[in-house]
Formats: structure tokens, C-alpha cells, sequence
């Protein structure tokens, strides 16, 4: 089967017994990989209402028909399970040698289930799968941890690890790999820490089966190279991410002050020029020709890797405007392997806590070294607020009560990225439909609200734009396994993706036929959310109360005296509803599953919650 | 009149500085304050008023800050 292995490897660690399973073709063209095997796997196989954080949950890395093949941004694997964080559908992807080398082992898919006895690190070298004892590294950061793998079998290897954060289920722990990148920010770190899973060791030697291997190697290596022409023209890796800082700071999109603020004069300090400045070394995932990741030395002299997310919510949103300090947040978060985004959340949701005296403490915004110490009680689950915090913003808030989940910056119980939708619907709109909880990678459409629409509109073309961009960003990106990159920042044409696909798979599709996919794996997912909430309904796709409230308006500024409206936005939640084809609850009706050709996990989900 | 331009990622090292004061004359532009400034009209852009975004032939006003930045599309 061209384009496909054909296989997952199935591992059990309470039994520490591995077997290999053939998928069918059908499976492949219906799915076609990543996120889409991930979320068919996990509805079929997981029962639901089990503990994320038990032996039930399973551990899913999926890749797709490109993934790991030479060719632009491909160094990218999907990691998948039921979220800690949310109790729905989780994932999330990131650049790892896991890529190449688990697709050259043999396989499309690993599933691993249950919980073994003591720290494990699972190895698999093509046929060979083994269970090794990790005591000697459970405990320690994710730096560490990475370092004795690669003392043991070279840096050529494929590593998944966790951290100190996983290991104590923080429910935002990450899944880290390579020297610095992570993903699975809806806690697969903690789902392989409920495992005693404490790393995965990949080691490949076979050929990835293609339909034109020599066409697909030229191709794949000619892009590569004008990718990267492109991305000197542009210039775009200057700043890298963190460019957009100034633009989010200059229109009033920037999160200060667990976002009851939307700018701040000294947002400058931390912006992509004083990055670049601050710059001592670039890392890129693998096949990437326009890497991303800018490190700085942070205040104890570490070298940390910083982009806009991890700089928004851990600097400005905690009125941190200071680069290394920021670094040495985005240290911590990176060793215990916790995510910056929701630990930069959940730590300005703290302060404010306390602020308005609903929670208990003295930790004051702007404090660093305060919130480097709250960083380490959560990773550690120190003490009752440590302990508390580990839990994620929505808990948290439920513990302290007086009314705090209201500015706990979340949906569904995962906290929202780096933009301060205070006054900008279509964005906030994304965050409240993503399929994983708040999330911007299925749909950023900031720039679109303000050049191609109106910020104040609440209009049918946003929730269309929306729908366009989850298509091709939490659709296409995911499915096919590549990072979005090329394509957003540097303008790489998506009509490239079905030639890739052509090439691997020999299968000429067009993007039109992507879409499909994309809305049949969004389907299931929703299918998936409707078994474990059955009484769901529009709310769960509201985004934070405190966006809406006429008290915390700015009183300067661009949006001054602005804010969300509940009754406007209901209606663009409609008008998203009624594009996809969902009923009033925002669940797929019957004839959205018929035409998506999911109509028999409808009827399985319906046992579990009704139809329409 | 006095505008502030404020530039924006990777235009600052292309286009040389990352924000001046103009003294233009009434009835200037956007799109004549692009072009004031040299960066290449032909590529992509959004451009802020204050914090709104303009279109090119909107006629600024006296202390107006606009910000040129490229188009991104979120990370």
C-alpha cells in the first residue's frame, strides 16, 4: 500500500507484550493519517467515561502518508488520547525525529495501552520492541532525561519524553522530543506519566513504501531548498514567531494582566526585535528549511527556546517584560515538560485569584521569581495551591470558587492561546469551536477580521473563514502530518499537498477531497465529545466569561469601552453551526454524518447521547 | 502633519527601521505614507490606523500612529 506502511505496532505495558496489526486500505483513504487515525482509533476503542489518567486511556502517536518523508516541514508526528485537561478528544502535534524513524521501523501508528509496574522507556528498532527500566531518570526534567537517551543510543534516534509535570499528571503536561519541542498540550505528557511511561526510543532501517520514491525525493528536495528561498525574501524567520507581539500589542490583541488587559508600553521589551537581538542559537524540527525556534540565554544562563505564545503568556500576561526572566519561565515549563501556554494561563489566573481575594497567597504580577516558585510547587504539586494548580484554570477556579472561573481563560478546560479576544469575535469564535478546547491552530483569522472583514462584525464570513481555515490548518496539517508554517507564514502553496500525496500515495486527489476528511475527522471527534458529555450543549462553546464583561472593558485604546456581546456572538455561533451542518447543541446531525460518510459512528455514539 | 510608522517583524531588518516620526503634508495617505517610507507596495500587508485597520486611500490625521506590518497568520 503506497503512501502507507500499512501497520500499527500495538503495545501493552502492563502485559509488556507488542503486536503488529495490519489497517486496511479502506482505513488509509478514509482517515489518512495523524489526527485522523488518532481520533477513529480512540472513538472506536476507548469506552466511554473511563479515567483519562488510567490503564483505560491510550496513548496514540499517529503519523501521516508524508510524515517524515524530505519535503517541507514533515518532521512532525501527531500524540493523541482522552485529555486530562478537557475529558474530551486530546492531541497535538510536534517536530520529532519519531517521524522518520517510526515510519522507517514499519509502522503508521503506535497505540499504547495500559500502565506498567515501574518507570519504563519503551525502545522499538524495527521488529525489536522492548521494555527497559527508567528509574534512573523518572524524577528528573525532560533536559536530562533526553541527555541519557542520547548517551545511550546516539542523537539519530526518535525520543519521546516527559517530565517532571507528567510524571505527577499535571493535566497541561506535555509530551517533549528533540532539544526543544513539545506538543500534546491536553496533557498526553500526563497520560504517559499515568502510565509510568517515562520515554519512547525509536530506531528505523526500512524504506517508506511510495509510489514515485525518486520523484518524491527530487520534489520533495527542490521545495525544501525554495521554501527556504522564500523564507530569506521574506524574512520571516527574523522574528519567527514573536514578530506578531508588536502587531498583537499595537491593535489590542495581546493578553497583560491575565487578560483584563490588551496592551502595555512596555510591550516592546519583549517583542521579536529584542528577541532576534537576544538570540544565541536557531533550532528547527526535522525537513525544516525555515526554522523557527529562537533561544536566548534566560537569567541563570540557560539557553531557552522562545516564541510569541510561550512570550505572551509568560511574559506580558504576567506583566513579566523581561526577556530572560520570561526564558527562565519557559525553562522550567520545558524541563518539568508542562505547557507554557496553559502554565502561563493558569499561573496569571492564580494571581488574579488572589488579586480579587478569591484564592489564597500573596503572589503579586510581574513577580518572577514568585512565579518561577509557583512553577515548580505545580510541576511538583507542592503544597494545597500547587496541588490545586496542577489541575488546570477550570478546576482551580470550581476549588476557589467566588465566581473565579469566570476569568479562568479557558474553553472546555483547556486555556486559550495568546490572543486577547476581548474584542475580536471571529478569534474568539475559534477558540470556543476548537475540537480540543481553546486552541489557535485550528484557526486564526485575527488578520482576516481586521483587512478582509470588520472587527465589530459578528457576520456569516467570519464563521465561514473560521470553517476554511480548521479545514486546511486542523484538518489537512494534521491528517497529512506536516507543520502549517510554509503555508501561513511564507505563503507555500497548499496545492503542493495533494502533489506530495500524489507522489507517496499515487492517489491524484484534490483538495476538495482533503476537506471531506477534515470535516469527517472533525465529525468524529464531536461524536467523541457528545459520548463523554452527553447533556452538552451551544455553552461548551463559549469562550471566557470575562471577554464579555462591560466592567473590564479598556478604558484606552483602539477597543476602548468594547467588548464581546453574548447575544451577537450566539449568532455567529449559529451561523458556524448551521455552515458545518450541526444542530442547536453543535453536534453533527444525522444527514451531516450520512453525507460525511460517518453515519455508522453516529449510531454507535447514539447510545450514548441523542442525534438529530 | 506629525505621523508616527511603526514597523512591524521581519520589515524592520527589510525596510530598515522599526518606527520614525514624518512630518507629511494635509491630506496624506496610507498608501502615500507607504510609499514615503519605501516599502514595496506590492507586498502583502496590513496596515493599522490607531489600532484600526485602514484602507489605502484613507486620509490620516495630525498624530496618527499607523503600523505596517506583514500578513501573518498566527503560529
Amino acid at each position: 500500500m503506497n503512501g502507507w506502511t500499512g501497520q500499527i505496532l500495538r503495545v501493552n505495558l502492563t502485559t509488556k507484550t507488542a503486536k503488529t496489526e495490519a489497517f486496511s486500505e479502506e482505513f488509509a483513504r478514509k482517515w489518512i493519517g495523524g489526527r485522523g487515525f488518532a481520533a477513529k482509533i480512540l472513538f472506536d476503542e476507548l469506552a466511554p467515561g473511563i479515567d483519562p489518567l488510567g490503564p483505560d486511556n491510550k496513548f496514540i502517536v499517529a503519523l501521516g502518508p508524508i510524515a517524515g518523508i524530505p519535503a517541507p516541514n514533515t518532521g512532525k508526528a501527531v500524540v493523541a488520547g482522552k485529555s486530562p485537561s478537557t475529558g474530551g478528544y486530546g492531541d497535538g502535534n510536534l517536530g520529532t525525529r519519531v517521524a522518520e524513524q517510526l515510519r522507517k521501523a514499519g509502522y503508521d501508528i503506535l497505540i499504547v495501552e495500559g500502565r506498567a509496574a515501574s518507570p519504563t522507556m519503551l525502545t522499538i528498532e524495527d521488529d525489536k520492541v522492548e521494555f527497559l527500566p527508567a528509574d534512573e531518570v523518572w524524577g528528573k526534567g525532560t533536559y536530562a532525561t533526553n541527555d541519557w537517551i542520547y548517551a545511550k543510543y546516539g542523537k539519530g534516534v526518535g525520543v519521546l519524553n516527559i517530565g517532571q509535570g507528567g510524571e505527577n499528571l499535571v493535566r497541561y503536561a506535555v509530551v517533549r522530543s528533540l532539544e526543544g519541542r513539545a506538543g500534546g498540550r491536553t496533557g498526553m505528557g500526563a497520560v504517559m506519566g499515568s502510565k509510568l511511561l517515562k520515554a519512547i526510543v525509536v530506531k528505523g532501517s526500512k524504506p517508506i513504501p511510495q509510489a514515485d520514491p525518486a520523484g518524491m525525493k527530487k520534489v520533495g528536495y527542490d521545495d525544501l531548498r525554495e521554501v527556504n528561498r522564500i523564507d530569506k525574501k521574506t524574512g520571516w524567520s527574523i522574528q519567527s514567531t514573536n514578530g506578531v507581539l508588536a502587531w498583537c500589542n499595537e491593535v489590542a490583541a495581546l493578553p497583560v494582566h491575565n487578560f483584563r488587559r490588551t496592551h502595555h508600553p512596555d510591550a516592546w521589551k519583549v517583542d521579536g526585535e529584542r528577541l532576534n537581538n537576544a538570540r544565541v542559537a536557531t533550532y528547527g524540527c526535522p525537513n525544516c528549511t525555515m526554522r523557527c525556534g529562537i533561544t536566548i540565554h534566560d537569567d541563570e544562563g540557560r539557553e531557552s527556546e522562545l516564541d510569541y505564545e510561550n512570550i505572551g503568556l509568560l511574559g506580558p500576561n504576567l506583566e513579566i517584560f523581561d526577556l530572560p526572566a520570561v526564558g527562565s519561565l519557559n525553562y522550567l515549563c520545558d524541563d518539568y515538560g508542562i505547557d507554557t501556554m496553559s502554565g502561563g494561563c493558569v499561573m496569571s489566573f492564580y494571581a488574579d485569584a488572589v488579586e480579587r481575594g478569591a484564592a489564597p497567597g500573596d503572589i503579586r504580577f510581574g513577580d518572577s521569581e514568585a512565579f518561577k516558585k509557583l512553577l515548580t510547587s505545580i510541576a511538583l504539586r507542592q503544597g494545597q495551591v500547587g496541588n490545586i494548580l496542577a489541575e488546570g484554570s477550570m478546576r482551580a477556579a470550581r476549588a476557589f470558587g467566588h465566581n473565579s472561573i469566570d476569568y479562568a481563560m479557558q474553553v472546555k478546560g483547556l486555556e486559550v492561546a495568546a490572543y486577547n479576544c476581548k474584542f475580536i469575535p471571529g478569534m474568539a469564535l475559534a477558540f470556543g469551536v476548537s475540537p480540543i478546547g481553546a486552541h489557535h491552530k485550528e484557526s486564526w483569522v485575527i488578520t482576516f477580521e481586521l483587512k478582509q472583514s470588520v472587527r465589530e462584525s459578528y457576520g456569516p464570513e467570519k464563521a465561514q473563514k473560521v470553517i476554511d481555515l480548521q479545514r486546511i490548518r486542523g484538518g489537512l496539517f494534521e491528517f497529512i502530518v506536516a507543520c502549517r508554517f510554509p503555508w501561513i507564514e511564507n505563503g507555500w502553496p497548499l496545492e503542493h499537498y495533494p502533489k506530495y500525496f500524489k507522489l507517496v500515495s499515487g492517489l491524484d486527489w484534490t483538495l476538495e477531497d482533503f476537506w471531506t476528511v477534515s470535516d469527517r475527522i472533525y465529525s468524529v471527534i464531536k461524536l467523541f465529545w457528545l459520548r463523554e458529555y452527553p447533556q452538552t450543549d451551544r455553552r461548551a462553546d463559549y469562550p471566557p466569561a470575562v471577554w464579555f464583561d462591560p466592567s473590564n472593558v479598556d478604558t484606552e485604546g483602539p477597543i476602548a469601552g468594547k467588548c464581546l456581546e453574548y447575544d451577537k456572538y450566539d449568532g455567529l455561533l449559529q451561523h458556524y453551526y448551521d455552515l458545518r451542518g450541526y444542530d442547536k447543541r453543535g453536534i453533527p446531525t444525522k444527514a451531516t454524518l450520512e453525507r460525511l460518510g460517518v453515519a455508522a459512528e453516529g449510531r454507535a455514539a447514539e447510545k450514548y447521547g441523542t442525534l438529530t | 502633519m506629525k505621523i508616527t510608522v511603526k514597523l512591524i517583524g521581519p520589515f524592520v531588518q527589510l525596510f530598515g527601521f522599526s518606527e520614525k516620526a514624518l512630518d507629511v503634508p494635509p491630506g496624506t495617505t496610507a498608501d502615500d505614507l507607504i510609499g514615503l517610507v519605501s516599502i514595496d507596495k506590492a507586498r502583502p500587508k496590513i496596515v493599522t490606523r490607531n489600532g484600526r485597520a485602514v484602507v489605502p486611500d484613507e486620509a490620516l490625521s495630525d498624530g496618527d500612529r499607523v503600523v505596517i506590518s506583514p500578513i501573518y497568520s498566527g503560529g
